[in-house]
C-alpha cells in the first residue's frame, strides 16, 4: 500500500507539474473535506445537528442525498430482519 | 416465506467486491436477466458467480419506458414485474422507477441484513460487511447512513 501511494503521488506530481509536497497537501485537504462531511451528516442523522445547520455546512444536495439513503437503508434493513 | 428475486448488475458487482455473493443464496429463486449477465461479464465474471445457483432469463426491457435507466436495470424491472419477484438494485433511479410500478425493491445492504436475519451471519460479520460495502466497493452510500443501518441490527 505504501509503495502504491508513493507511485501514485509521483505520477500525479509528474502529470500535474507539481511538487510531491503539494500533491500531499491537496490529498490531505480533500480527505479532510470528506471526513468533515461524514461528521456533519452523522451528527445531523443522529439528531445532534439541525437540518439547516447541516445544509449550511455541507450543502443541500448532500443532506437531501443522505436523507434519501437513510430512508432506503432503514427500509432495507427492516425488511432483511423480518423477511 | 419463499423469496424470489431478480438482480441488476449493481448488487452482483458490489457483493462480489466484498466476497459476499454467497448471501444471494438466501433467496429461494434468483433470476439474472441475460442483459445484466452481459453487463457483469463485460467487467469479468466475479469469482463467486459461477458457484451461485441462479436462472438466466430473457427480458423485454422495452416494457420499461424510461431513458434514465440502462438496459440491464430496465430488464431487471421488467422481470420483477412479470414474475412478482423482489428487485435487487443499488441504483436510486431504478429503485424509484420500480417502486412506481409496484415492484418491491431492495439493495445490497438489505441483502446483508437478510443474511443476518436468517442466521447466515452473526452481528459482527453483518456489520463488518456493511462497512466494507461502504468503504471498499464502488457503491456510493454515506458512512453515517450505513452506521444507522448497523445500529438497526441490534433492534432485532
Amino acid at each position: 500500500m505504501a509503495a502504491e501511494i508513493s507511485d501514485r503521488v509521483r505520477e500525479l506530481a509528474e502529470a500535474r507539474g507539481l511538487p510531491e509536497s503539494e500533491v500531499f497537501e491537496q490529498a490531505l485537504e480533500r480527505g479532510l473535506e470528506d471526513l468533515w462531511e461524514d461528521l456533519v451528516l452523522a451528527r445531523y442523522l443522529d439528531g445532534e445537528l439541525a437540518r439547516e445547520k447541516a445544509i449550511e455546512r455541507v450543502g443541500r444536495t448532500k443532506v437531501e442525498r443522505a436523507e434519501r439513503e437513510r430512508e432506503v437503508v432503514e427500509g432495507d434493513v427492516d425488511w432483511g430482519l423480518n423477511a | 416465506m419463499t423469496l424470489a428475486a431478480v438482480s441488476d448488475a449493481g448488487p452482483l458487482i458490489h457483493l462480489a467486491e466484498i466476497d459476499s455473493l454467497e448471501l444471494l443464496a438466501t433467496f429461494d429463486t434468483l433470476l439474472v436477466p441475460e442483459t445484466v449477465y452481459k453487463e457483469v461479464d463485460a467487467g469479468g465474471v466475479p469469482d463467486g458467480l459461477p458457484g451461485l445457483s441462479y436462472e438466466l432469463v430473457e427480458a423485454d426491457e422495452s416494457r420499461v419506458k424510461t431513458e434514465e435507466l440502462d438496459a440491464g436495470e430496465r430488464a431487471a424491472i421488467a422481470v420483477a414485474e412479470e414474475r412478482g419477484a423482489v428487485l435487487l438494485t443499488d441504483d436510486l433511479a431504478a429503485r424509484d422507477t420500480a417502486s412506481d410500478t409496484g415492484v418491491e425493491v431492495r439493495g445490497s445492504i438489505g441483502i446483508i441484513a437478510l443474511g443476518y436475519g436468517r442466521g447466515l451471519l452473526d452481528r459482527h460479520e453483518a456489520a463488518s460487511r456493511m462497512r466494507a460495502l461502504q468503504r471498499e466497493t464502488s457503491l456510493f452510500v454515506t458512512e453515517a447512513v450505513v452506521e444507522r443501518g448497523i445500529d438497526m441490527l441490534d433492534d432485532q
